[in-house]
């Protein structure tokens, strides 16, 4: 199946490269150089750079009006960027029509032309290029496998679920092999069971064509699921790149760490720093220790950051736990059956919240308002500066 | 539902009753007058004495009621024609454009629906008489034109206002030109608005009279100023025979849309 359906140029792509030059194998396909868009006053993207390398499955993750569509649809060329540049294979872009990038995408609303059956549909990329009929007809049929729905071709897309439609809208992006393909939350309509398989299906057909995929999303958990690379976006601006292990054990802002998975965060302010060690008092008095990633003077405030896994509930009695610790009572208990999560309220009025999995030997829970202990190792500590 | 017919009780009678009489009354001209057109009386009479063709074979006979029929055909196509070709841009331009005064020129092309035609019909006519185009089959269609061009473009508008320009885009983005984008995503898919303001066109044409009696001359006249000449001077069942041929090309034109809606779903 890999050597039928591989990108190794037996579906070429069917429009003349034109002024393309003899293609460059660089590892970079898309490189985004100071990309701007504004609204009048509004900064939709704000100076975004990035890289996407050949083959990669990069997703852009942020909450809506972070940019990270705006940046899709500058790529697609749907909206014309204020500043910057967009280059595939080291050409700038930014100004060339949508139909001639050769850029392939997957909307989140169903695009497929309800007038037009399944194969029309698949077939139109080839149709518009004037790729013969018997030639279409031999690569929808080979594209239509690929998506496991060969036999709906004479379908409507009316008589399609939604999960189908957007396959097949997948397989319209993918019959002309562009160098690039773009998915604009393409499972946002579609129910959590449904999702996750089609998931799975992009990643595999992601593996079989070495297609190098952009992928906007605002679901942590599909950014996770799916991606090579994760790209942050807040605010119009990248606020970390780099694969999901990276970005969740080593977020670059609190902005990152609280957006990806789940985190603890209390104030406080540096106290002293020594060994590679930063002493941060926080608000309820109790001392911490933080690795000192960042260079912070002392009395600088900051917000101490850390995972609710890395974190364990002991009695105040107890003393064998870790370096960091803080003393509160229990406002909150819920059983997860493979966890329980505990919300406790420390004496400065703060809440942490701990995830106790229940492994072989932890088997006990706690009472709601016992007195209690939470204790973390340092080096699980991330401190980000607070503007004073 | 609050208001259900079967918690109404006797009172629905009263609704039954007041429905049947609308629908009497609006089907009354039109079951009365084919009914008259195959009366054998010399004269509008009725209950009809007894039963005949010979007022449809006067019909399609003399010169003067063909010619009036075919010049009715010719005018309403020929408006049609020129309503999708003006109001398909037009529809675009207030539904896609982004200019000041969108609202005012939106309003501006409904102005025909809310001007009192024989006002238009006065307007046209001082025209017509200047450029000396009385009488000719140009004049009858732009002044049917003028009629017949906000309901176009209404149509036409609305279906584009409902059609998802995420289509137009994907298109676009799976490597079609604006042109291909145009010809094989968004017309097909605004095709029942185009149908509909066709429709619109080719009827307000084949039965309008005012502004047609203002350019008709003798030699040339649309069927329904012939029908309202001959009105005048004697009251022929050739009149109801007319009638009825108008009623029922329009009858005709309701069922064909009707049925290419019940096709499309």
């Amino acid at each position: 199946m890999n050597s039928s359906t591989g990108s190794g140029g037996t579906l070429d792509a069917g429009v003349p490269q034109g002024s393309q030059p003899a293609r460059s194998m660089a590892a970079n396909l898309l490189s985004i150089r100071n990309l701007s868009k504004h609204y009048g006053d509004f900064r939709a993207v704000d100076n975004v750079s990035l890289d996407v390398r050949r083959g990669e499955l990069m997703t852009f993750l942020g909450p809506s009006g972070s940019g990270k569509t705006t940046t899709l649809n500058m790529v697609a060329g749907f909206d014309t960027p204020t500043a910057g540049e967009i280059l595939i294979d080291n050409q700038d872009i930014s100004r060339v029509i949508p139909s001639r990038r050769n850029i392939g995408m997957v909307f989140q609303r169903y695009t497929l032309f309800p007038h037009m059956t399944v194969a029309e549909n698949v077939g139109f990329p080839l149709m518009v290029r004037r790729v013969a009929k018997p030639q279409i007809a031999e690569r929808v049929t080979r594209v239509l496998k690929l998506i496991r729905l060969e036999s709906f071709g004479d379908r409507r897309p009316s008589q399609l679920s939604g999960g189908q439609q957007q396959r097949v809208a997948l397989a319209r992006a993918l019959i002309y092999e562009p160098r690039l393909l773009l998915m604009d939350e393409p499972l946002g309509a579609l129910d959590k069971r449904l999702r996750e398989e089609i998931q799975l299906e992009i990643r595999r057909i992601h593996h079989q064509l070495d297609v190098t995929i952009i992928y906007v999303t605002h679901d942590q958990e599909e950014a996770l699921r799916l991606s090579d690379r994760i790209a942050v976006f807040d605010n119009g601006r990248i606020a970390q790149i780099g694969a999901a292990r990276e970005l969740y054990d080593q977020p670059a802002n609190a902005f990152v760490g609280a957006f990806l998975g789940n985190s603890n965060f209390l104030t406080g302010k540096i106290a002293t720093a020594n060994g590679g060690r930063y002493q941060v008092t926080l608000k309820d008095g109790s001392s911490i220790e933080a690795p000192a990633r960042l260079a912070l003077a002392p009395e600088q405030p900051v917000s101490v950051m850390f995972r609710p896994e890395k974190a364990i509930l002991q009695s105040v009695s107890e003393t064998s736990g870790f370096t960091n610790r803080v003393v509160g009572r229990i406002t909150e208990n819920v059983f997860l059956g493979d966890s329980a999560t505990y919300e406790v309220r420390t004496a400065s009025g703060e809440l942490v919240t701990v995830k106790q999995p229940f492994g072989p030997s932890e088997t006990k829970t706690r009472t709601m308002d016992e007195e209690i202990a939470v204790s973390w190792p340092h080096d699980c500590v991330h401190i980000f500066p607070i503007d004073r | 539902m609050l208001l259900t017919l079967q918690r109404m009780g006797p009172g629905r009678y009263v609704l039954y009753a007041i429905t049947a009489i609308a629908v009497f009354y609006l089907l009354l001209p039109i079951v009365f007058i084919p009914i008259l057109s195959f009366n054998a009386s010399r004269w509008l009479e009725f209950p009809p004495p007894g039963w005949t063709l010979r007022w449809y074979e006067q019909l399609f006979t003399e010169e003067q009621w063909i010619g009036s029929i075919w010049n009715s055909v010719k005018v309403a196509f020929l408006v049609t024609a020129s309503a999708i070709v003006l109001a398909l841009p037009a529809a675009f331009v207030l539904v896609r454009g982004k200019f000041l005064g969108k609202t005012a020129l939106n309003a501006f092309f409904a102005s025909p629906m809310i001007v009192p035609v024989v006002i238009i019909a006065v307007a046209l006519y001082g025209f017509a008489l200047q450029w000396g185009m009385a009488g000719t089959l140009f004049a009858f269609v732009i002044s049917h034109l003028i009629l017949a061009l906000p309901f176009a473009i209404i149509s036409i508008g609305s279906s584009l206002q409902t059609f998802d320009i995420a289509y137009e885009k994907s298109a676009m983005i799976c490597g079609a030109s604006r042109v291909q984008a145009l010809l094989h995503v968004t017309l097909p898919s605004i095709r029942p608005g185009i149908i509909a303001g066709a429709l619109f066109a080719f009827l307000i044409s084949w039965d309008e009279v005012v502004l047609a009696i203002f350019m008709a001359t003798p030699s040339l006249q649309t069927l329904p100023v012939k029908i309202w000449v001959t009105l005048r001077t004697d009251l022929s069942p050739v009149i109801a025979a007319a009638s009825s041929l108008l009623i029922g090309m329009s009858v005709l034109l309701l069922g064909i849309s009707a049925l290419i809606k019940r096709t499309r779903k």
